[in-house]
């Protein structure tokens, strides 16, 4: 019982929705090329400019603020470049997808060796990160204040994204026009929609994001830049992504998980659990569930086991579930 | 022919261009793109202790990138042959040191579990992209991470060798992979993957059963209507670069380091993919993409040592390559449509 309430408290609560943020905004981000039909697997170098560039930003200017447009302006770049690639020179989006991450770490190394140097990380040099916001009143409310209060702006920004991506994709013109180039190309082409310029605005609205995902690991999430800091977050994205086909709650309910697993091994790791073990916790999950859900995302061929089932057993299986809606109903 | 030449002609120019913007990339480092081109040059072929060092380098990107092509032709991208390299690597590595047998039993044992293990690291993705389609790329790109954790796991925390650094213990003599020259690392390992380029090339050029794997690479409706076994196929396929992929690890650990440890190989199972890549998966163009590849890693170790330019500048020359070739092959295609049909797969 101890050891339960030592790993399941009001804090793990907290390191879950701080692990959970920048992996959050990248595959928010992701949700809008998701949506616009391109399968954009360079989330993680996107997510590694920002992060790099939004530290440079601050050490050069003093101001956090002007580094997290720095690091968005970086990843805007590399979407630019990106959809320029893949929309209108129609190259193979994974390619440039992984072309592009393999320039991002390049790119992020060699600078930070010209610039400093050093190999490996930066922090100091001036280096201040985002200010942590304290909600006001959220004292009086207890252990849900100690749980709403006291994060990185970033992080709200990314919670409150989750409602209004919602909203963007059901109840905004330029939503509906995403949603419609991704489901039915043709159809939006006879409704006179450019395709392209979608397609190109929604890897942008994809940059942003990923740069702000990128800027909250580097200002946010920790005040330094890493080599490869993004570490993966970006692909498990991805792996959130198909799964949840970009619906934004969907998306959240997945970056939940991940959180939660990451917050949770990290606690692991002082029960003195290997720290490789640990480490690989989050990709283990991202993998079960993209296999789970892929699974379950066949309906087909479940229908078809069942079918082959029911044929064996001879019973009719569509028989059989309607009995079962009749008892549950009853 | 003619249209051959034209591509070729035309992959070169994308080259040019992308070195292009390689050295103004040089430039903004305040580095004399000349000074490193001339230091890559020198450190990649300056003497024949070099020139071996870059065919080192070398051999594990040419496997790498065989077993990217093998996946490629079928229209499939098996990202994750780092990850594939890593257990393989490990687990040869692990047969080394643990059993005592003669020479070349012990040595093809140690090739053979290299095999079976990369082709273990890659059975469940393969599995699931065969049955319910799940996407190749993302479910090996996330099994690397996870490789490279368990290796390290296991060769700290369990099979780390007494008093030694966080390495295992070195694999028995028997287990070597034979060198070639006195003055240099480099093994029979090159040899291997050059005879597996070849092996690779006859199976897709003169057999039906390489005419049917790329076949579905270009188009898997066609090919299902003609009669091939889709699911079936993609598995096979991908088991089979995954053991090209176990295969570069043991190359890698029977033959150059005799012994695993962190940062085994770092990023030679990336590279292979992009050598695949701008050999447009061809096993034979893939030996010299290799050798490009190779020459631009090797270089850069002196490129270290006399600029200050880091060598990581290799990689975003590389990334640039990448880019420019696909998108140039995207303008041919579009040039001349009517031959569209015959690429294997869309860049």
């Amino acid at each position: 019982m101890e050891v339960l309430e030592r790993l399941f408290n009001v804090a793990l609560v907290v390191a879950t929705l701080r692990t959970t943020a920048p992996i959050l905004l990248v595959a928010l981000g992701g949700s809008f090329t998701t949506k616009a039909g391109i399968f954009n697997i360079g989330l993680e170098g996107q997510m590694l400019v920002g992060a790099f560039f939004a530290v440079i930003g601050t050490i050069f200017t003093g101001s956090p603020w002007i580094g997290v447009l720095c690091g968005v302006a970086a990843a805007l770049v590399l979407a630019f470049v990106f959809a320029l690639l893949v929309v209108t020179f129609k190259a193979n989006e994974v390619v440039v997808g992984l072309a592009l991450n393999i320039l991002a770490g390049g790119m992020t190394v060699s600078l930070l060796k010209a610039i400093f140097g050093t190999r490996g990380s930066i922090f100091g040099h001036g280096l201040v990160g985002l200010p942590v916001l304290r909600l006001p009143n959220a004292r009086d409310l207890g252990w849900f204040g100690q749980m709403i209060s006291g994060y990185t702006p970033l992080v709200y920004v990314a919670f409150i994204l989750v409602p209004v991506l919602i909203l963007f994709y059901n109840r905004s013109r330029l939503g509906l026009y995403i949603r419609v180039v991704g489901e039915k190309p043709e159809a939006a082409e006879a409704l006179g929609i450019s395709i392209a310029r979608i397609r190109y605005v929604s890897s942008l609205l994809c940059g942003l994001l990923a740069g702000l995902a990128g800027a909250h690991l580097s200002l946010g999430y920790t005040t330094m830049f890493t080599e490869n800091m993004s570490s993966g977050r970006g692909f498990m994205a991805v792996a959130i992504l198909i799964f949840s086909n970009g619906d934004p709650l969907k998306i959240l309910l997945g970056c939940l998980l991940f959180g939660f697993s990451d917050a949770l091994s990290l606690r692991l790791q002082t029960f003195g659990i290997s720290s490789y073990l640990v480490l690989a916790v989050p990709y283990l999950v991202a993998l079960i569930a993209l296999f789970a859900l892929s699974y379950r995302a066949r309906p087909r061929i479940i229908q078809e086991t069942l079918a082959s089932m029911g044929r064996a057993l001879s019973v009719k299986p569509n028989a059989a579930t309607d009995a079962e809606k009749a008892v549950t109903r009853g | 022919m003619s249209d051959r030449i034209d591509s070729l002609l035309g992959q070169a120019l994308a080259i040019l261009f992308a070195l292009g913007l390689g050295a103004i990339v040089i430039l903004t480092v305040d580095e004399s793109p000349l000074r490193v081109l001339v230091t890559l040059l020198n450190g990649a072929f300056g003497n024949p202790e070099r020139i071996a060092g870059t065919l080192l380098q070398t051999t594990p990107i040419l496997i790498c990138g065989i077993a990217a092509c093998i996946s490629l032709r079928a229209g499939l991208f098996n990202i994750g042959i780092e990850g594939q390299l890593f257990m393989g690597g490990f687990w040869a590595t692990w047969v080394g040191f643990s059993f005592n047998l003669p020479p070349v039993l012990h040595l093809l044992l140690a090739m053979a579990v290299a095999i079976i293990a990369g082709m273990a690291w890659i059975a469940i993705p393969a599995f699931f992209r065969a049955r319910y389609n799940t996407n190749e790329v993302v479910s090996t790109i996330l099994a690397n991470y996870v490789a490279i954790l368990v290796t390290s796991y296991l060769t700290i925390n369990i099979f780390k060798r007494p008093g030694g650094l966080s390495e295992t213990p070195p694999i028995h003599e028997s287990a070597y992979l034979p060198e070639l020259f006195s003055f240099s690392r480099l093994n029979w390992g090159l040899i291997i993957g050059l005879v597996l380029a070849c092996a690779v090339h006859f199976f897709f050029t003169r057999m039906s059963r390489g005419y049917a794997v790329s076949e579905m690479g270009a188009n898997p409706k066609f090919a299902e209507y003609g009669g091939i076994d889709i699911k079936r196929q993609i598995f096979v396929v991908l088991l089979a670069s995954g053991a090209v992929g176990g295969l570069a690890g043991g190359v890698e650990a029977l033959g150059v380091h005799h012994r695993f440890m962190e940062g085994f190989a770092p990023g030679f199972g990336f590279d292979g993919v992009i050598a695949a890549l701008l050999a447009n998966g061809s096993p034979i163009g893939t030996i010299f993409t290799a050798l490009f590849f190779g020459a631009l890693r090797s270089g850069s170790l002196l490129l270290e040592v006399d600029t200050t330019a880091s060598r990581e500048i290799i990689t975003v020359i590389q990334a640039l390559i990448i880019l420019a070739v696909s998108a140039q092959i995207t303008i041919k295609r579009r040039a001349s449509d009517s031959t569209a049909g015959e690429r294997r797969w869309k860049f």
